[in-house]
């Protein structure tokens, strides 16, 4: 018998606009903290401790925010908002000033991606029409899932393409992936997510793909210690999957609305891990599961 | 006077010997008297004695010596002896002499004997003389004739003592039987000192010399008739089977014994035989042609194992069937077997009246022995194959048991593609069990050298099973081996799934919120969304709103009971019975009167006319539970859904749930005010009780044009009767649950011995209700009349039914009426005492 499916330990309300992106900060602090990018262009900092709104920081002159990051190490923000700039915050001491903003020129959705080589050197990638992620290796490899439903990985350094595959017939929306195991995954405004496998030439192999219940995937996360996947999807359920075999394992269910984004927790113990999900309804849920026998590995 | 000489002086001699060990306190003396009596039965040159005064002594003194021993076992000179003598002289005149005067004093003294040391002593005897093969003796003399020329009654009770050991034994000894003399002991030694017998005839006829088998056939036949033929045969089948296969002159002697064995032991000889044998070809080995020969076998082998009995298993008609096949001779009996049998196949009363394991055989034995037909003998026995395929096609397809239709399908499938008419065949769609897989594995013969090879494996497994059995498990372990180098590096298998039953499909379209919506829709939409979410909706919101489902409640019940699947939704039916069951309930009254009055009426089919009655079972079940606090709308499809759409066709199912209730009411019976008082709730279900029942009890014998409750449509009879028992059953404690009681009792009384057998299930089942449901004191006043006939019809049924549910519920109901029966009349004790 099959347990009964899971509940949110709790939410957190009040955003007053669609939740774009989270971005948990844990690692090494006092009081954990959840950062959300609304569409109304406001940047929340959620003490999860306290349950409450910290600071609540306007920068991207009510555009949507679509991404947000911090800086490891640093109390230092980093937001993209739709209004095309690239903004940097130091949030140290209670400040929320804004240190420095690049603009892209960039209308699109896509998210840029952040890669630290050492500290102090950090090489940001956003782009026109693509979604991004980096990859370490040799030189600096670069993902990217394009419109046309293609992926492409680039490396950056040599500026060239090394390897293409089409997994998608729509655009891709959202992909992820885990640099442990060289996999990764996609997800698109259909009815399926797509793995892959970066081999050792640098190729992309497409894999067999998982079919989900409703069509729309708009963000998937892979937890930290790489068991488990999250997909936010468009049907206002948040899947979660062994990232192994990609073995469904629990339908979050608790939205009104699409779900736009999720995100695992960096705790440092992992029994506190968390999942948070945001949501199109405004509210982000946060939920705890398979954090019982995971301390392990 | 010479001629005499010799008997006068031994008789004397032995006189002299008696008188000797009377009176003698010598122990000398005894012990050479002993000796010298010995000496009368110790052959060799070295004897004291000649061979006629052995004769003698054998003939007419050992018997009385050995009484007098027996008589005489407490006398003192006994007591001297030592043990050694005791052993040699006194035990060994017990197991030299002819055995069957030693078995018959030894049985008559542990008879007479009380419990002692001394009737120790003749046990152990006793023993000695079965473990140093005395019996094997005992045959073996009467195979040669060279026994005394026996009246028949001492035959007889020689007979009865070899046979019936055990049993005096066990009745002597009671719990200081020796293991020796246990059946599981006794029959096997019994049945190797027969077969030493056998094989020594065997060879005295290689020898040239006569024997006669008689007294073996005796005895075979004695022990087979009183039950333990299993024993004796398990022993003795493999080994004739092995040694006729090469030796004539054993299968010589196999014939023969069987000839000998008398008629009235002939057919437990031969059940028996044909269940311990291994296969057709070691029963022709051993019994021959005795089939064609004696009248009693013949009747046996191809009258009795195949249509009177029918507790055998698939081998036991495999070997029967095998052994008429086998040979040329007893080929016209295969003929004559497979026209009975088709026959009693097609038979409609057979099926009508006929228990179905019974049925189950006989399709069996025509399976199997259409398969052992040649080409030449179908196509003259085509016509009345044919015959036989479609009449008995269509009194089983007519039945209203499943198992019965799908048997009547396999067959005609089976005997349609070996009749090969016009290169067509049967093909029907029914579901694969174990039991149809099994009949079309009759088709296919199994290789008769398969059978005798592994004689040893048999009993227990089947070949095929055997097979499959390790390749199921290669795969396994394949699997395992393919999933455990996966197995470290996958963590996911740790992580158990949580239900996600939830994660359904989202509807484009909102649901409809109001009811009315929802009946438009369900009305007039041709647009397929729509039409599914109205009916996805209706249940929660008929629960929902009570007021405004007052108002439609009989419209939308005659649209959903009118309604098609026209768009093949999602499980439909469920959602469109969970509905109607929910306008059931929260309109009870209308709603029940729409509905009773359309069971009866014109122009609905079975399937409508039975959707009545499961919705109106359902709602009754859910007005009689008491109300939860928060109902849970999803939880009621759920709830509903557990009583599956098709109860009826579900026997098994059915037979549950029947039986759930009536274990669970008997308990409480029992229990009395033992169990915690729940907490009280408004009973719904008992003002509208007469609502659901009475009108369903008027109108059925008034035939309509499509619909004839007491003649062909006796699939709904079932039905109606069963439901009406049920909600004569939710009515416990109602205050009309007497009227209700009185009233069903009345009409399941005409439809008692209804042919079909689901009808009378329902009745009984009405029947075991309405004495749980009714109050005692009712059952004593309103029925008194007929509490009597209805007990003899019950024990009646309880005895004789051929379905072995109907006899169940008969024995139920009676024990319940009892119950119901001595609580009252105790009650009325107590209340006439008082005062």
């Amino acid at each position: 018998m099959s347990r009964p499916a899971p509940s949110p330990i709790y939410t957190l309300r009040g955003a007053g606009g669609p939740l774009n992106t989270l971005h948990f900060s844990c690692h090494g602090r006092d009081t954990p903290l959840l950062f959300s990018g609304s569409g109304k262009g406001a940047i929340h900092m959620w003490n999860l401790n306290s349950r409450r709104a910290q600071k609540i920081v306007e920068g991207h002159s009510g555009s949507s925010v679509i991404w947000v990051s911090t800086l490891q190490a640093t109390d230092t923000l980093i937001s993209q908002g739709r209004d095309m700039q690239v903004c940097l915050w130091d949030l140290s001491e209670g400040r929320s000033a804004l240190m420095d903003s690049v603009w892209t020129g960039s209308v699109g959705f896509c998210q840029p991606s952040m890669l630290e080589t050492s500290p102090g050197t950090r090489l940001l990638a956003f782009a026109g029409q693509q979604t991004e992620e980096p990859d370490s290796g040799p030189g600096p490899l670069l993902l990217a899932g394009y419109e046309d439903g293609s992926l492409l990985l680039w490396d950056v350094t040599q500026r060239s393409k090394l390897s293409q595959a089409k997994a998608h017939p729509e655009p891709v929306m959202c992909l992820t992936f885990d640099t442990n195991c060289l996999r990764g995954i996609s997800g698109s405004s259909e009815k399926k997510l797509s793995p892959w496998m970066l081999d050792r030439q640098n190729n992309l192999q497409l894999q067999e793909c998982v079919t989900l219940v409703n069509p729309g995937v708009s963000q998937l996360c892979i937890r930290g210690d790489g068991k488990l996947l999250a997909s936010a999807g468009w049907d206002h359920r948040v899947r979660v999957f062994g990232w192994k075999k990609l073995r469904p394992l629990a339908v979050l269910q608790y939205h009104t609305d699409m779900v736009l984004s999720v995100a695992f927790s960096d705790h440092q113990d992992p029994r506190q891990r968390l999942l948070a999900a945001g949501s199109k309804d405004q509210r982000i849920s946060l939920w705890s599961i398979y954090n019982e026998g995971g301390d392990t590995s | 006077m010479e001629s005499l000489a010799p008997n006068t002086e031994v008789r004397l001699a032995v006189a002299q010997c008696f008188r000797t060990l009377t009176t003698s306190t010598d122990t000398k003396d005894i012990i050479t008297t002993l000796q010298t009596l010995h000496s009368y039965l110790e052959e060799g040159p070295e004897s004291r004695t000649t061979s006629v005064q052995r004769a003698e002594f054998r003939r007419a003194h050992f018997t009385r010596t050995l009484q007098f021993l027996v008589s005489n076992i407490q006398a003192d000179w006994l007591r001297g002896l030592t043990a050694t003598q005791r052993t040699e002289l006194w035990d060994g005149l017990f197991l030299k002499g002819p055995p069957e005067q030693a078995l018959l004093v030894l049985m008559e003294g542990i008879g007479e004997l009380r419990a002692s040391t001394n009737l120790d002593h003749l046990v152990s005897i006793t023993e000695k003389f079965l473990q140093s093969g005395r019996l094997a003796e005992l045959l073996w003399s009467y195979c040669l004739e060279t026994g005394p020329s026996d009246s028949p009654q001492l035959r007889e009770t020689l007979l009865g003592r070899i046979v019936a050991l055990p049993d005096l034994a066990a009745n002597r000894l009671h719990p200081k039987n020796k293991t020796l003399f246990l059946p599981q002991q006794y029959h096997p030694l019994l049945a190797t000192n027969m077969l030493t017998a056998l094989e020594r005839t065997c060879q005295a006829l290689k020898d040239g010399t006569d024997c006669s088998l008689t007294f073996v056939a005796q005895t075979l036949g004695k022990v087979c008739i009183q039950g333990h033929s299993g024993l004796v045969l398990a022993v003795m089948a493999p080994r004739l089977s092995a040694c006729t296969r090469s030796d004539m002159v054993w299968q010589r002697v196999c014939w023969k014994l069987l000839e000998n064995v008398p008629q009235r032991c002939m057919e437990s000889v031969l059940t028996g035989l044909v269940q311990a044998v291994n296969g057709p070809d070691a029963l022709g080995r051993i019994i021959g042609n005795l089939v064609l020969t004696n009248k009693k076998a013949q009747f046996v082998i191809t009258h009795k194992l195949l249509l009177l009995q029918y507790k055998y298993e698939t081998q036991v008609l495999r070997i029967v069937l095998g052994y008429l096949a086998a040979d040329r001779n007893r080929r016209p009996l295969l003929i004559q077997v497979l026209r009975s049998v088709s026959q009693a196949w097609a038979n409609p009363s057979a099926v009508k009246h006929t228990p179905l394991e019974q049925q189950l055989y006989v399709s069996k034995a025509l399976l199997l022995s259409v398969s052992l037909l040649r080409d030449s003998e179908l196509q003259e026995l085509r016509s009345e194959l044919l015959q036989c395929m479609l009449g008995g096609m269509q009194s089983h397809l007519d039945s209203s048991v499943v198992r019965i239709r799908r048997m009547g399908m396999v067959v005609g499938e089976c005997l349609s593609s070996c009749m090969d008419i016009n290169n067509t065949k049967l093909k029907f769609e029914y579901n694969h069990d174990e039991e149809s897989q099994e009949l079309l594995s009759l088709m296919t013969p199994v290789a008769s050298d398969e059978l005798e090879a592994e004689p040893a494996n048999r009993v227990d497994c089947p070949p095929e099973t055997g097979e499959t059995t390790p390749s199921t498990q290669n795969v396994s372990s394949q699997n395992k081996s393919n999933t455990e180098p996966d197995s470290d590096l996958d963590s996911d298998d740790e992580l158990t799934p949580y239900d996600m039953s939830g994660d359904q499909e989202i509807m484009e379209a909102p649901p409809p919120r109001y009811l009315r919506d929802c009946l438009e829709a369900l009305i007039s939409s041709e647009d397929a969304v729509r039409v599914e979410l109205s009916l996805r909706a209706a249940e929660g919101l008929v629960r929902k709103n009570v007021f405004a489902t007052r108002e439609i409640s009989v419209q939308l019940t005659k649209v959903l009971l009118h309604m098609e699947d026209k768009y093949s939704i999602n499980s439909f039916l469920s959602l469109r019975q969970a509905t109607m069951v929910a306008l059931t309930v929260i309109d009870s009254v209308p709603v029940t009167r729409y509905l009773t009055t359309e069971f009866y009426s014109l122009n609905y089919s079975l399937r409508q006319r039975l959707d009545i009655l499961e919705v109106l079972a359902l709602a009754a079940q859910e007005l009689s539970k008491p109300i939860n606090e928060k109902r849970n709308p999803s939880m009621g499809i759920s709830a509903s859904m557990d009583l599956t759409l098709y109860p009826g066709d579900n026997p098994v199912h059915w037979q549950q749930v029947v039986e759930k209730r009536i274990q669970s009411k008997t308990k409480r019976l029992g229990k009395g005010a033992t169990q915690p008082p729940a907490e009280a709730t408004p009973n719904r279900y008992a003002p509208v009780a007469g609502h659901f029942f009475f009108p369903l009890l008027s109108n059925y014998d008034k035939p309509q044009v499509t619909f004839d409750l007491l003649g062909g449509d006796h699939l709904v009879l079932g039905r109606l009767i069963h439901t009406l028992g049920l909600f004569m059953h939710l009515a416990i404690n109602a205050p009309i649950a007497a009227q209700m009681g009185c009233a069903l009792l009345d009409f399941v009384w005409a439809v008692r011995y209804h042919v079909d057998q689901m009808v009378r299930r329902g009745v009984l089942f009405a029947v075991c209700s309405v004495f749980l449901s009714m109050p005692s004191q009712n059952l004593l006043v309103d029925l008194s009349d007929q509490l009597f006939e209805t007990r003899t019809w019950l024990a009646d049924v309880a005895e004789g039914d051929p379905d072995a549910d109907c006899r169940n519920l008969a024995v139920q109901s009676l024990v319940v009426l009892d119950k119901s029966l001595k609580k009252q009349l105790q009650d009325q004790q107590t209340l006439s005492m008082e005062p």
